[in-house]
């Protein structure tokens, strides 16, 4: 148990000691602060038709917990399912695998300190909830208990499931992180859809990792019983709609049941099972056995030519002389290659699939639905695009190139926007039939966004990470409509320059952002 | 054509300092860098190849600063950098040109001139396969035809010689040897047989400081009459070691040959002095510094 402790105490350490997640942490702190919506705030966080609790402990509480157990549950996985990848790309599973250790225990190590970076998070969202209890206060007393018990009941068997999740699609699914993240999202909105059952009898939480239908169902039947309503849904997450007057309610929070917290101990315990299960699958950093069957590209040994090659060398006065270009064609063409081949090829199917099905869907699907989910289909891509070096460890070369900010950079930005805009194309054509000139300057100015913030947010995090969560955050909101995260400007209520004008301020100061740091990083290897 | 460095400090925080006030003038032909871990080799690369900046100090190349205008070395910087990477979904090919695009390297005759650096570093017949699936010393190979690609006239070269097989060595050397006429050429290695066998000048780095530097002979000379042999029953070698600075052993049946360093052999008996080689001055040198 020891040495288990001490590569989850190792794995943390390594995943919190950095920008990036304290980064994160910022980023948690401010959504777990709209996670209590002030009364005149034009969206809410928890919708049942009509009603709206006062701002007790409870209400405070307990939707601070849901909230975290499923934004968290979503953004989470994306953080944390890279803990295996790191110890290939770092090679320190070559180190691994010729240990002891068993494959159950290394597993479980990852999956605790997935579990611990997760459990970091949701305790800052927890310190907030409370903050916001009396930012937000209307006088009610603080009662430690309607904070403490949810997130323990809620939040972290939640998170222990999804720390067991990412590790297990780690196992199966290795770097294929796109159909990782597809088929995580797939389940997930399974579960979420099934939870909106029309039953009044009170919830197990057998069939519902998050336990947010305790409170659904909750407040559903205070709401139903006190004020003689049929309301059958209650609905949660960020929710805009026009303001409308509602009707208070006292709601005082939930009666635990043992067979709801013995639900809790079986999905961890489900958890820690399949865990297990991938232990018996797991390739132990032996590639061969991981890509089985799959015909490979063998390591190409050194032609045997003897010593009779030897004098052969470089000539340097026979080497052509050398004619210089500073053009950034090159580099362009190169980046869209990188692009191009980057993953597997096949993945290319989907995104044109979705690309195309924009020429024939009703305009306002193709722009607000298809469009967004096509753009994330890209996420993986517009994540290295100034990554990959680093990555690769290649930025000696670029950082010692020849003026590699005016030249370099601009490339990877430009074959970026490229990929966006020529995966967005048949949208752009469909705008040019009906003459809609604001919505292709939309389009431009959101395909400069998305690639802006994946560039910034690679440079400043020096990974991955931070820009595929927040991307996917973004996408998430949008496809839930919210105007704040509509960065193609597909909302009617964009439909004007002013927002053309604070998009494209903002495209100005990511940019401006990139190149300071870049500038910095270039010089200070 | 000439680096000078004067001055230069890296300070990395309070406690850590990877160069300290560093001087040095750096003209064409071979300079090998020697020096143990952390003795500031690679801060001092990375500097010149302009990816770091010095806390204080100057380097001038031919009177031009390069620390206030780096892209001045960078147009005619070939860099080797001691742990670099490849994008592996590239063949030799392609990567060649992406690497020719950053410095700023194009026209008609690029082509050919990739060519005939895959075939110097005996990379031709695999050019087009992924680098993804090329062994270590293959993807050296390509990261020292890449250097030269810019027709370079300050060439660092920071342990070249990772990952090679003795015959790419060879090759290695000749190369080296041949563009040592036209350029500035900075080398390190572990491997002191390398830097004896390739470098003209020879520069001994300990704790960011320079120790000395000058041509190897006359570093070798400095540790004439100080080198010596003694064959030693195995059980005292042990005890040995804590009085003498042991430089090689090798077994002999049940004796053990011992090549150790002292200023004199009085108490030594049965002790002779042998020929001093590059590597014992460099541990004569070290020693004495530290």
């Amino acid at each position: 148990m020891q040495y288990i402790y001490s590569i989850v105490k190792a794995d943390y350490l390594q995943r919190t000691r950095s920008y990036a997640f304290l980064i994160t942490l910022a980023i948690t702190i401010y959504v777990a602060y709209l996670f209590v919506p002030p009364v005149s705030a034009s969206y809410t966080t928890l919708s049942a038709t009509g009603f709206k609790s006062v701002y007790n402990s409870a209400w405070v509480g307990y939707i601070s917990a849901t909230m975290t157990a499923v934004m968290l549950s979503f953004s989470g996985f994306l953080l944390v399912n890279n803990s295996i990848k790191r110890d290939i790309d770092t090679e320190v599973g070559l180190i691994i695998a010729a240990t002891p250790i068993a494959n159950f225990s290394y597993l479980l190590a990852k999956q605790l300190s997935n579990f611990a970076v997760l459990c970091t998070i949701a305790v800052c969202t927890f310190a907030v909830s409370v903050l916001m209890f009396f930012l937000r206060g209307a006088g009610y007393p603080l009662v430690l208990a309607h904070f403490i018990l949810p997130y323990l009941l809620f939040v972290l068997p939640a998170m222990f499931l999804v720390a067991a999740l990412a590790v297990v699609a780690e196992v199966f699914l290795g770097k294929r992180s796109m159909l990782q993240f597809i088929i995580y999202f797939f389940l997930c909105g399974i579960v979420l859809s099934s939870l909106n059952t029309k039953s009044t009898a009170p919830p197990s939480g057998f069939f519902d990792p998050f336990g947010v239908s305790l409170v659904t169902g909750s407040i559903k039947n205070e709401i139903n019983t006190r004020f003689h309503q049929h309301i059958d849904q209650v609905s949660f997450g960020f929710i805009f709609s026009k303001r409308k007057p509602f009707q208070l309610i006292t709601w005082n929070g939930i009666s635990w049941t043992a067979l709801f917290i013995f639900s809790r101990l079986l999905w961890m315990s489900f958890a820690v099972a399949l865990v297990y299960l991938s232990s018996f699958f797991f390739h132990r950093f032996d590639f061969k056995k991981a890509a089985g069957k799959k015909k490979k590209q063998p390591v190409v040994m050194p032609h045997d030519e003897g010593f009779a090659v030897i004098p052969a060398g470089i000539s340097s006065a026979e080497l052509p002389p050398v004619a210089f270009n500073y053009s950034i064609i090159p580099f362009i063409k190169t980046e869209l290659l990188l692009i191009v081949r980057q993953g597997n090829k096949w993945w290319w199917l989907p995104s044109i699939g979705l690309s195309i099905s924009m020429l024939f869907a009703p305009l306002p699907i193709a722009s607000l639905y298809l469009l967004p989910a096509l753009w994330f289909l890209q996420v993986t891509r517009l994540s290295e695009l100034v990554t990959k070096e680093k990555t690769n460890r290649l930025h000696y070369f670029t950082y010692a190139s020849y003026k590699p900010l005016q030249r370099m950079l601009p490339a990877q930005i430009i074959a970026g926007f490229l990929l966006a805009m020529a995966l967005a194309l048949p949208l752009v054509l469909r705008y040019a039939i009906v003459i809609d000139g604001l919505s292709i300057i939309n389009l431009i100015i959101g395909a400069l966004f998305m690639v802006s913030l994946a560039v910034c947010m690679g440079i400043l995090s020096g990974g991955k990470k931070m820009f595929e969560v927040i991307f996917f955050l973004l996408t998430y909101t949008l496809l839930n409509r919210m105007p704040f995260a509509d960065y193609p400007g597909s909302l009617p209520q964009h439909h004007n320059l002013v927002f053309t004008g604070v998009l494209s301020a903002i495209i100005l100061a990511l940019l401006l952002i990139s190149f300071a740091a870049r500038r910095y990083q270039a010089r200070h290897l | 054509m000439a680096l000078e460095i004067k001055g230069l400090t890296k300070q990395y925080n309070a406690t850590k300092t990877g160069l300290s006030d560093y001087s040095i003038t750096i003209d064409k032909g071979i300079l090998g860098l020697l020096g143990p871990n952390g003795a500031g080799k690679s801060t001092l690369m990375k500097i010149i190849a302009t990816i770091s900046q010095p806390t204080r100090g100057t380097i001038f190349l031919d009177g031009v600063d390069i620390v206030s205008n780096p892209n001045f070395i960078r147009k005619v910087l070939g860099y080797l950098p001691q742990d670099f990477g490849v994008y592996p979904n590239l063949n030799a090919y392609e990567f060649l040109e992406y690497i020719a695009a950053m410095k700023g390297v194009g026209g008609k005759d690029l082509r050919r001139r990739i060519d005939m650096l895959l075939e110097g570093v005996n990379l031709t017949a695999d050019a087009k396969k992924p680098i993804g699936t090329y062994s270590g010393g293959m993807k050296q190979r390509v990261g020292i035809a890449q250097a030269l690609l810019n027709d370079p006239k300050v060439l660092i070269f920071d342990e070249p010689t990772v990952g090679l097989d003795p015959e790419e060595r060879v090759r290695f050397r000749q190369l080296i040897s041949e563009m040592a006429d036209d350029c500035i050429i900075i080398l390190s290695s572990h491997i002191v047989s390398d830097i004896e066998t390739i470098a003209d000048e020879v520069a001994i780095m300990q704790s960011g400081k320079l120790i000395t530097k000058g041509y190897q002979h006359d570093i070798i000379e400095q540790a004439r009459g100080r080198i010596f042999e003694v064959l030693l029953e195995s059980s005292d070698v042990a005890a040995f070691k804590t009085c003498y600075k042991v430089i090689d052993t090798s077994r002999q049946k049940d004796r053990t040959r011992v090549r150790y360093i002292s200023t004199d052999t009085a108490n030594v008996a049965a002790s002779r002095p042998v020929d001093a080689g590059l590597e014992d001055a460099y541990l004569l040198l070290t020693q004495h510094n530290a």
